[in-house]
């Protein structure tokens, strides 16, 4: 489940309590949660909790894993496969928080883009408590003692854990904020198990998410959401690499495929795209030398990552990074087979009145780009109403096939899929 | 900047006759070559959509003895040797130095650290 590429967050859930009446009074409110706290079934995602821990630190801890007995070191190769994200995979397992790199695609249980859920951090993957799994924990959980980061080897009782919680809120109609029902809502976690409270160095991550009138509790199973990784360096609207993903998906990249991201910025899409899909060529673009650094740079980085611990060099990437005006691109016609990117929404960079202009002329010169009949696009954009106008303008080389909404930053935002018709562009259009 | 890269590559100078762009000329003052994952599958299927003559050239004006025949095998899906070549040129060749000229107008385009800035100027 850790390799899902398209999941910001990835946590255990406690209890989901789909329509919570919360007490108008805050301190009845409040109160209400630390009551909570003693009713919740703690026990089976706390198993869970603790089996992804050694699975994350099974890499650095190996030496102490080869001590066990074969029966536990058993039930950790189980408990790999207990996401069944991939069953061909290897037990190697990399810690999270060093952003795994690209390891073969994720098979059968993927999770699609945010498709309308506006949650505030992409999307939010809950883990099934498996029964089987459960059971197997249960035997062998005394030898395998705790396992937590320090690596004393437990005497079978749990040891004093450290632990914080997090809560995100979001609703008008709540009498209280998410510090101070975090703060509440600690204090009765502390109580019940006696861990102690640390905000910056713990063990257990509670999280508290209140959704208007739904309340879901749970703990988090990565460290740090997963939407940053393969960047280093960001630029003032570096799209996240879980969206980039989704985007990618969509358009369904067949191997040899040649994809071109016009306005790259910070290269999150293509980069993404080298990482996930190797066996098509990724090409990225963009007029700033800002943005151009910035791809570049994160480029090294990924590259970085990939260094063989046998030879001093890196292998290189199928991508290349080239400065361009999206309005006059330098490729020859047809000669691309997808074109992803995102488009500036008109907020933070340029405006929506050039906009109006942008759009078609990028419509136009995507399309002649792009193989007809074969091409397809994926388009993020937040400005739906010059899109839509700019897209009836170029219906004769553009079909809109899909179109999903999703959340970013905040804004109302669509990924629109279209296919290339098969008319054929002309070699130049006209100069503007 | 790889040499597939180059062979999509077509320059945009205003006023050029249909095709005057490509192919664009290398001067290059400074190469990689720095090796890529070899997929055979991969390097095959590209082989219709290149135009072939202007690899070769592209791999000649790097300096690099023309490891390629004036035109694809027949049969070239099944020759590994010949896919492990044409992938070398490819993906493994790289410019990090230099500028590519249209071959049409005389315009240059400078490529910096692997970069080429292909932005025309306002008054173009």
């Amino acid at each position: 489940v850790h390799r899902l590429r398209s999941v910001d967050n990835l946590f255990v859930v406690v209890q989901e309590l789909k329509d919570y009446q919360f007490k108008e009074n805050k301190e009845d409110a409040l109160k209400d949660l630390e009551d909570l706290v003693k009713k919740l079934p703690w026990t089976d995602p706390l198993k869970v909790w603790e089996l992804n821990n050694s699975l994350k630190k099974k890499k650095t801890k190996r030496k102490k894993h080869n001590l066990q007995s074969p029966a536990s070191r058993e039930k950790l190769s189980d408990g790999g496969e207990e996401g069944g994200a991939d069953q061909n995979n290897t037990n190697d397992q990399k810690d999270c928080a060093q952003n795994p790199v690209a390891v073969e695609p994720s098979g059968g249980q993927d999770t699609e883009n945010p498709r309308g859920v506006a949650s505030r951090n992409g999307v939010e993957e809950e883990e099934d408590n498996e029964q089987s799994d459960v059971k197997v924990e249960a035997q062998a959980s005394s030898e395998r003692g705790t396992k937590t980061g320090d690596g004393q080897t437990g005497e079978g009782e749990a040891k004093v854990l450290r632990f914080r919680v997090t809560c995100n809120r979001a609703g008008d109609k709540h009498s209280f904020t998410s510090n101070e029902a975090a703060r509440d809502f600690g204090g009765a976690v502390q109580e019940h198990f006696q861990w102690k409270a640390d905000m910056t160095n713990f063990d257990v991550e509670v999280l508290l998410n209140i959704h208007n009138n739904e309340v879901v509790v749970g703990i988090a199973l990565t460290e740090e959401s997963l939407h940053r990784r393969n960047i280093t360096h960001f630029g003032p609207t570096t799209l996240r690499s879980t969206l980039a993903y989704g985007m990618l998906r969509l358009c369904d990249p067949q191997p040899t495929d040649i994809i071109v991201d016009p306005m790259c910025g910070t290269g999150a899409i293509p980069i993404e795209g080298a990482a996930e899909w190797p066996y098509c060529y990724h090409i990225a673009g963009d007029n700033s030398p800002q943005a151009v650094k910035r791809a570049a740079n994160n480029i090294c980085s990924l590259l970085r990552k990939n260094e063989s611990k046998d030879s001093s060099t890196a292998l290189g990437v199928p991508l290349d990074i080239i400065q361009w005006d999206i309005c006059n691109l330098p490729l020859r016609t047809g000669s691309v087979d997808i074109v992803v990117t995102d488009m500036p929404f008109g907020k933070r960079i340029g405006s929506k009145k050039k906009n109006w202009d942008l759009y078609p002329a990028c419509l136009m010169e995507m399309g002649r780009i792009c193989t007809p009949g074969t091409g397809r696009a994926v388009l993020l954009t937040q400005d739906k109403k010059c899109f839509a106008k700019a897209l009836s303008r170029v219906g004769h080389i553009w079909r809109r096939a899909q179109t999903v909404w999703v959340n970013v930053g905040g804004l109302h935002a669509a990924v629109y899929l279209l296919r290339r018709t098969s008319e054929r562009a002309e070699e130049r259009r006209p100069f503007w | 900047m790889k040499l597939l890269t180059h062979n999509l590559l077509s320059s945009h100078v205003p006023g050029l006759r249909p095709g005057g762009g490509f192919p664009l000329r290398i001067e290059a003052a400074e190469v990689r070559v720095r090796p890529v994952p070899f997929n055979a599958a991969f390097v095959s299927r590209l082989v219709p959509r290149l135009r072939w003559e202007a690899l070769r050239e592209a791999a000649e004006s790097l300096g690099r003895p023309s490891e390629l025949p004036p035109e694809p095998l027949p049969d070239y899906e099944a020759d590994e040797e010949f896919l492990r070549r044409l992938h070398h040129v490819l993906l493994e060749v790289e410019v990090l130095e230099g500028s590519l000229q249209c071959p049409d107008s005389g315009r240059r385009f400078p490529i910096s650290r692997g970069v080429p800035n292909m932005l025309l100027s306002e008054d173009q």
